[in-house]
């Protein structure tokens, strides 16, 4: 099977590809102003003439938002009511800032139209929908030259008649439209505006993304990735952009679960810390998904892959704040000018701390692509210490403890604060700078085992080609005491998996290859966070067990209730096989060696060996104090540690495992 | 032991990561939508003195309180493992009635607390003359259930007779339980995070840099201070009225900014009144720490440190220092706001470019109760309205938001609809109620909900009369409006009133604009 995964990222677009029986991986640079550009350039080195099934994670949406660049969109929602998305939940994002303002609106208020005509809690009509008023409402939206319009009316998933009859207005006016009920069929109105807005808001960009990327690739089979760890079709993908917003670390997710599984993980702390921010997740045998997501702090209630970020990664910057603190980002040297060692930069950043410790090598850095310049380092580091009457190295050690607790921070954000106790876990690193900090930050946590995958800087990338074709569907049906029975629920699942099951066949899935997942929504009565209970066997029991875990406690004489049920359809494509490598001895060969220089950690220096990963065989033993370098990213073994080469090629490192006991 | 800078940011992190742990536990188990959806709750964890650490960045109206709350605790209960007390006595530590206060000691070793944990949730009943206790009382008795401090938990075990009592003082036991739950759930979670805390780095080191995070703050403080110059700075503001007559009630303060140090004096502020918008001292507190906070430009972490360099001066039986046992249940919501905007007010002489205009200076506390027959059971719902912020010498004030001394969430008008016999009709942002100036002042809001049921209605809400001021040559704000429809009758009501309306009636808010900033240019050629 000829199969291509394309990540775009900021800095560079990403290709892996397996052609007969060969596979390729290589990165061409970001076409940020076009990244359809980078793509296509891309593509035409793999694409030959058999057809090829291509999948692509693309930043177009998240960008569209990130840069108020997309549509110009319009909002029809109920009259006197046209205000929901402005207000939001009321609230303010920054408690003690006097001059805060609200991020810019998606909709300006000249945009915001309201139309006489109400649904009830019963899903009753008590106002019918006003024609006439709709028929003016889109004479304006002519005259203003919208691109896009976002209808939400109040309790619309009780009974969407109301948005329906508006969308027959809008499909005759040609005025393209996304319906509140259809993207998300869920109760609290601002949540699903704003995730219909959204959608609104970048579908037209999508839609002409796509349409030139496949125009350019006649012949092959285009998918998209979405943010729920799953693919869709192109067409699918155009018309509810809103599932696509940050799919890439959902590519990096799969990507974690499908190669821990294979090694024998299946619960994995995923940890993949870029130049200016870390993303982690907690996957207990299975992708996590939130319906909490946010972006640019607008609610999007779509499924997504549980993801958490944080601002802190190799780029972060150092200083000293006037309280005497040692502080280290949120603010980043990125790319330009970079760390002080990357030439340009006059900030102390993380991968500056860790290149004067010794824990990089300046002649390897991106394969030797990029020499790393060590000159200023010293001074910097001296005056720093200066200020704070201590060693340069212990500066930069402290460096990289406080950038560690941020990421332990983090990591206990997805783990203990939600029931699960991390040393159950593995830690499973990626991304450029991972490698350099996982076992320091793995036994922060007291994780045992730590790993680090074969090109860990492209597992986006890999991750896609990985991931299923996913739909999902909800629906609120708000079930209380004696309406929660098997059958009722039953009933409410049928037209939702007959949906599904046309919707597959037109994603090229019959219905025997359907896989279908149930879900319910479930809380306490009168509680208003919900909890994902697989809708199987005594799935009230099942609620109560899940609320113990997550929450400490459960209440089993306390009624419940069904807020929503939710249906995920999956079609397995073929996916490619990864081959296991050569095997090995337990001790390298020598060839594998390609030096040793001088590191420190905790205060002493170690004289540690350089080894070449590509290099290495299944089998082989590696013991701490060790730097595996390989293209993109380099791995630092402390001492008492201990990395050995599993048959695929991954490094399972035992974070205490070294033969000297401490 | 000498202040690592590297340990001192480590545990600035651990500890502020304990208090938010603690309000996560504490939102995620609670039951009540106020506390769950409209997150009006804080966490905070505190030294062996009763100083505190480190509060998650929650209500800032809790932040000078809770401490009091927590020494209060600390002096009447002779404090074991496992034991935890209640309170919500505004004279004995706390604000106002429905804002009560768990407090947990964690012991280490020996039998003295090393730390304290607590949290303060706002109960939407406890009890007293209306539903939402949050009524238009002249005493403290008529406000709710009054509980001193008292051991709600000994030897881990809950006193299951006096959470008895409590739950038979009040209209929704069965919510209130499930809340007290939650309260202990995250005092549970604050204490072992400390006890881990203490594990890895020993009880010695993590108490040197609680104190050491209280000197950081303090010394950040000062420097804001001293960025601010030297001199005395006066202002006057007014709260509409007690809502048992119509006097104005002076609020004033005199400010005097000397080096690093500040001093507040309050003495000329107005007596206290027969309403119940009295604010007990922590109060007072709870704003001049919110306001220097909200000044300092580092994210620092909210602890006792920042108020070192603070004076506060009052006088017993004033406006901002009540005395038992006078009403205080729109002390916490209401007064506050209005010493916020008088701090405000007379720092804008120092520092204009720093400040802003005054903000809606209101919560617009709106509470209904009665029965619900769809249901079969009574309801209480309570909310608090956003309105316009002041502007800025940068920017137009933000509209329809929260302000200063509360950031609750609203409850989205579909769960509303859910949960009580309502009918939104109305709910959007207030037209033209913002200041004029070079920079407008934010718009206040409209809610405007039908009855479905026979239900009682308290408002209690400012800035009804006196409008937010704005600064530097902008005009204030609009003031609010309390309306009610009945059929055809239109009929506006007082900024705090208690009615008795029928299914079908109309309630409707109209809250305050924010002040604007500077002068509307006027370009002389067109003159």
């Amino acid at each position: 099977m000829e199969i291509v995964g394309v990540d775009t990222g900021g800095t560079f677009t990403d290709f892996i590809y397996k052609s007969g029986k060969r596979w390729g991986v290589f990165k061409h640079l970001s076409t940020p102003e076009n990244p359809a550009e980078a793509v296509l350039s891309g593509l035409k080195k793999v694409l030959q003439d058999e057809k090829f099934q291509i999948v692509h994670g693309s930043t177009v949406a998240t960008n569209a938002i990130l840069e108020r660049k997309g549509a110009n969109t319009a909002l029809i929602t109920n009259k006197k009511f046209e205000d929901i998305f402005e207000i939001g939940r009321q609230n303010r994002s920054e408690l003690y800032n006097l001059k805060y303002r609200r991020e810019n609106m998606l909709v300006p208020a000249t945009l915001r139209f309201g139309l006489n005509c109400r649904i009830n809690v019963d899903g009753e009509e008590i106002e019918p929908f006003d024609e006439q008023e709709a028929r003016s409402i889109i004479a304006k939206l002519k005259q203003a030259e919208v691109e896009s319009v976002a209808v939400c009316f109040l309790f619309s998933y009780l009974n969407p008649s109301h948005e329906i009859q508006m969308a027959k207005l809008l499909s005759e006016a040609e005025i393209p439209f996304s319906l509140s009920h259809k993207v998300l069929s869920e109760f609290r109105e601002y949540e699903r505006t704003s995730t219909t807005v959204v959608n609104a808001y970048v579908s037209p960009k999508m839609k002409r993304y796509i349409t030139y990327i496949t125009n350019n690739i006649e012949g092959n089979e285009l998918r998209i990735m979405q943010s729920n760890g799953g693919s869709i079709s192109a067409d699918t993908a155009m018309e509810e952009s809103v599932r696509t917003i940050l799919s890439g670390p959902a590519g990096g997710a799969v990507g974690a679960y499908e190669i821990a599984k294979k090694a024998g993980f299946d619960k994995i702390i995923t940890f993949d810390m870029g130049g200016t921010s870390t993303d982690v997740a907690l996957l207990d045998g299975g992708l996590p998904l939130t319906m909490e997501s946010t972006i640019s702090n607008f609610p999007v209630k779509v499924p997504m892959i549980d993801i958490h970020t944080v601002g802190a990664g190799g780029g972060s910057i150092a200083y000293i704040d006037k309280g005497g603190s040692l502080k280290v980002g949120p603010e980043s040297a990125g790319a330009d000018p970079g760390p002080i060692c990357y030439g340009k930069g006059n900030d102390i950043t993380v991968t500056d701390a860790n290149l004067f410790l010794g824990r990089l090598v300046p002649e390897n850095f991106l394969g030797g692509n990029m020499k790393l310049n060590t000159n200023k380092l010293k001074k910097s580091f001296e005056e720093m210490a200066k200020e704070i009457k201590m060693g340069p190295n212990d500066v930069a050690e402290g460096i990289l403890a406080v950038a560690n607790t941020a990421m332990e921070r983090a990591i206990r954000v997805i783990s203990v604060e939600r029931g699960h106790n991390p040393q159950e876990f593995a830690l499973f690193s990626f991304g450029g700078a991972g490698g350099m900090h996982a076992v320091s930050l793995a036994r922060l946590l007291k994780i045992p085992k730590v790993i680090i995958p074969m090109n860990p800087g492209i597992l986006s990338a890999i991750g896609m080609l990985m991931a299923d074709l996913i739909k999902d569907y909800s629906l609120t049906v708000m079930l209380k005491n004696e309406s929660i029975s098997r059958d009722e629920i039953d009933n409410r699942f049928v037209p939702i998996q007959e949906k599904a099951y046309d919707e597959m066949a037109l994603e090229g899935f019959n219905k025997e290859d359907v896989i279908i997942d149930r879900y319910l929504d479930m809380r306490y009565q009168g509680q208003s966070y919900e909890i994902l209970v697989p809708y199987k066997g005594d799935f009230v029991d099942e609620f109560h067990k899940l609320h113990e875990q997550n929450y400490g406690y459960c209440n089993k004489n306390k009624s419940v209730e069904v807020v929503n049920i939710r249906l995920r359809a999956r079609g397995v494509p073929e996916k490619p096989v990864f081959e296991k490598i050569q095997k090995g001895t337990e001790k390298p060969e020598s060839k594998v060696c390609l030096g040793s220089q001088n590191v420190v950690f905790d205060g002493e220096t170690h004289r540690t060996s350089l080894y070449d990963r590509n290099k290495l065989k299944s089998g082989n033993v590696i013991e701490g104090a060790a730097i595996i370098l390989e293209y993109s990213s380099t791995i630092v073994l402390p001492p008492y540690s201990k990395a050995e080469v599993d048959d695929y090629g991954n490094l399972i490192i035992d974070t205490e495992g070294g033969d000297n006991e401490r | 032991m000498n202040v690592n800078p590297i340990l001192l940011e480590v545990f600035k992190n651990r500890f502020s990561s304990i208090s938010e742990e603690m309000g996560v536990t504490l939102n995620r188990t609670a039951f009540s939508p106020n506390i769950k959806e409209r997150r009006d709750f804080s966490c905070a964890v505190f030294d062996e003195d009763g100083e505190m650490v480190a509060q998650a960045a929650h209500i800032p109206v809790h932040l000078g309180s809770m401490p009091m709350s927590v020494k209060s605790a600390i002096s009447s209960c002779d404090l074991k493992p496992g034991d935890m007390v209640m309170l919500n006595d505004p004279y004995k530590g706390g604000t106002h009635l429905p804002d009560i206060t768990i407090v947990a000691p964690v012991f280490i070793k020996g039998d003295k607390p090393s730390f304290y944990v607590a949290n303060r949730a706002h109960h939407s009943d406890v009890g007293g003359m209306t539903a939402g206790s949050m009524p238009l009382s002249t005493s403290i008795f008529q406000e709710g259930i009054i509980i001193p401090p008292v051991k709600i938990m000994e030897n881990d075990k809950i006193d299951e007779k006096l959470m008895q009592f409590l739950l038979n003082n009040v209209r929704t036991p069965v919510e209130r339980e499930g809340d007290f739950a939650a309260q202990v759930m995250a005092n549970i979670t604050g204490i072992k995070r400390i006890k881990e805390l203490v594990e890895k780095y020993s009880e010695e080191t993590v108490c040197f840099y609680a104190s050491a995070l209280m000197e950081y703050s303090e010394k950040i403080t000062k420097n804001t201070i001293e960025n601010i110059p030297d001199g005395k700075y006066t202002f006057e503001d007014f709260m509409d009225d007690d809502g048992t007559t119509n006097d104005k009630i002076p609020v004033k303060v005199n400010l005097t900014i000397k080096g690093d140090k500040v001093e507040l004096d309050f003495l000329d502020s107005g007596d206290q009144v027969a309403g119940s918008v009295n604010a007990v001292y922590s109060i007072t507190l709870s704003a001049v720490l919110y306001v220097f906070r909200a000044l300092t430009e580092e994210n620092i972490p909210t602890n006792a440190g920042c108020l070192r360099p603070i004076k506060v001066k009052t006088k017993k039986g004033t406006i901002v220092d009540a005395e038992f046992p006078s009403a205080v249940a729109g002390g916490n919501v209401e007064t506050s706001q209005r010493i916020v905007d008088t701090i405000l007010g007379a720092l804008s002489e120092a520092i204009p470019d720093k400040v802003c205009a005054a903000g809606q200076g209101t919560m617009n506390n709106i509470a209904i109760g009665g029965f619900d027959k769809r249901k079969n059971s009574p309801f209480t719902y309570y909310e608090t309205l956003g309105g316009g912020m002041g502007a800025s010498n940068e920017n137009h004030g933000e509209s329809a938001v929260h302000s200063h001394m509360t950031n609750t969430l609203n409850t989205p008008v579909e769960a509303l609809e859910y949960s009580y016999p309502f009918l939104v009709t109305e709910y959007s942002i207030r037209k033209n109620s913002g200041g004029e100036g070079k920079f407008k002042g934010g718009n206040g809001l409209v809610r405007e909900i039908k009855l479905l049921a026979d239900a009682e209605v308290s408002v209690l809400s400012e800035r009804r009369l006196f409008p937010p001021y704005g600064l530097c040559g902008g005009k204030p704000g609009k003031c609010g409006k309390n309306i009610i429809i009945s059929g055809k009758i239109r009929k506006e009501m007082p900024g705090k009133f208690h009615a008795e309306l029928k299914a079908n009636d109309i309630i409707r808010i109209e809250t305050p604009g924010g002040g604007g900033y500077g002068e509307i240019r006027v370009n002389k050629s067109h003159k």
